[in-house]
């Protein structure tokens, strides 16, 4: 029960994230050059993101033996919850700016104000790559995270169950406009997420290498509180210390 | 490329080194660490993985 749960909160909180920052693009794109391209753009990211797990999906399958696969997924997993811990330490130490999808927004436009339109009637190239561009990379985190977290024992429910949560707020946010994406707290949301995707990066690989956690699941919880006492002494020595350039 | 790149590796070399360097452990001592390995093992992994998050913040100490 405690890994459904985790896993589909993680999922969830990830995906969403992701999707969000795939969302502030479009929406950049959509209001300065057109609505049209820029969903042209993130409906071909999304065709050929699923054409590639289609594809490559049996494919890593069928060739690889599934205890490498795991190590591997478990590895991946590992480590985009630690550049999350890590970017996510360094923001509320101060040491890096905030995570915001609505500044995103904002510099997003202005590179794409300073972008020559094309002719009436002429497809906006530009517009479609910048909004499929975006939608496409942050589009193989969202797979890579599922596939990660669906990997563990009886994860793939969960799993599937938070990245179809994230899709209905995060469209619910896109219907909504962008107002909603100036009042998220992304940078502390970022930082939980980092702290259950890497107590999941250990979970997972410490039983793939053969070791017994004890008490089961429920070590995803003390590996989790470790992660997050270690990474907020982390911030509160960070924060303490001067910062000269 | 360099979003691929970012994308994969991530902003520091530390993490996938650190991460990396953690596998290598856990596959040695698996092979040798028989039981003892069965039972404590997952603590030795989540001990190393805090080094290597500690070791990937350490250039944000040294600019101060």
């Amino acid at each position: 029960m405690t890994a459904f749960v985790l896993t589909l909160i993680g999922a969830a909180l990830a995906c969403g994230l992701e999707m969000l920052e795939a969302l502030a693009i479009v929406l950049a794109v959509g209001s300065t050059r057109s609505w049209r391209d820029a969903v042209l753009g993130a409906v071909g990211a999304v065709v050929l993101l699923a054409v590639v797990v289609v594809a490559v999906g049996p494919l890593l399958l069928a060739r690889l033996p599934l205890e490498a696969l795991k190590v591997v997924i478990g590895t991946a997993l590992l480590l985009f919850g630690l550049e999350w811990l890590r970017k996510g330490i360094l923001r509320l130490a101060g040491r890096r700016s905030l995570s915001n999808s609505f500044q995103e927004y904002i510099e997003e436009r202005e590179a794409l104000e300073a972008l020559e339109a094309p002719a009436p009637g002429e497809p906006d190239w530009p517009a479609r790559i910048v909004a499929g561009k975006g939608v496409l990379l942050e589009g193989v985190e969202v797979v890579l995270i599922v596939a990660a977290l669906g990997a563990g024992p009886d994860g793939l429910t969960p799993a599937v169950a938070g990245a179809a949560l994230a899709v209905v707020v995060v469209v619910g946010v896109g219907f909504a406009l962008h107002r909603p994406l100036m009042r998220l707290p992304e940078s502390h949301l970022k930082y939980a997420v980092g702290v259950v995707l890497s107590s999941f990066g250990v979970f997972f690989l410490g039983e793939w290498l053969g070791t017994d956690w004890p008490g089961g699941d429920v070590a995803l919880l003390y590996v989790a509180a470790t992660l997050l006492a270690v990474s907020q002494a982390a911030v509160a020595t960070l924060a303490r210390e001067p910062v000269t350039a | 490329m360099r979003a691929l790149r970012k994308l994969v590796l991530g902003e520091t070399v530390a993490l996938p080194v650190g991460v990396a360097i953690v596998l290598a452990v856990g596959l040695v001592l698996r092979e040798v660490g028989g039981d003892w390995w069965e039972d404590d093992g997952g603590f030795v992994l989540l001990a190393l993985v805090v080094g290597v998050l500690v070791a990937a913040l350490a250039p944000a100490h040294r600019r101060r």
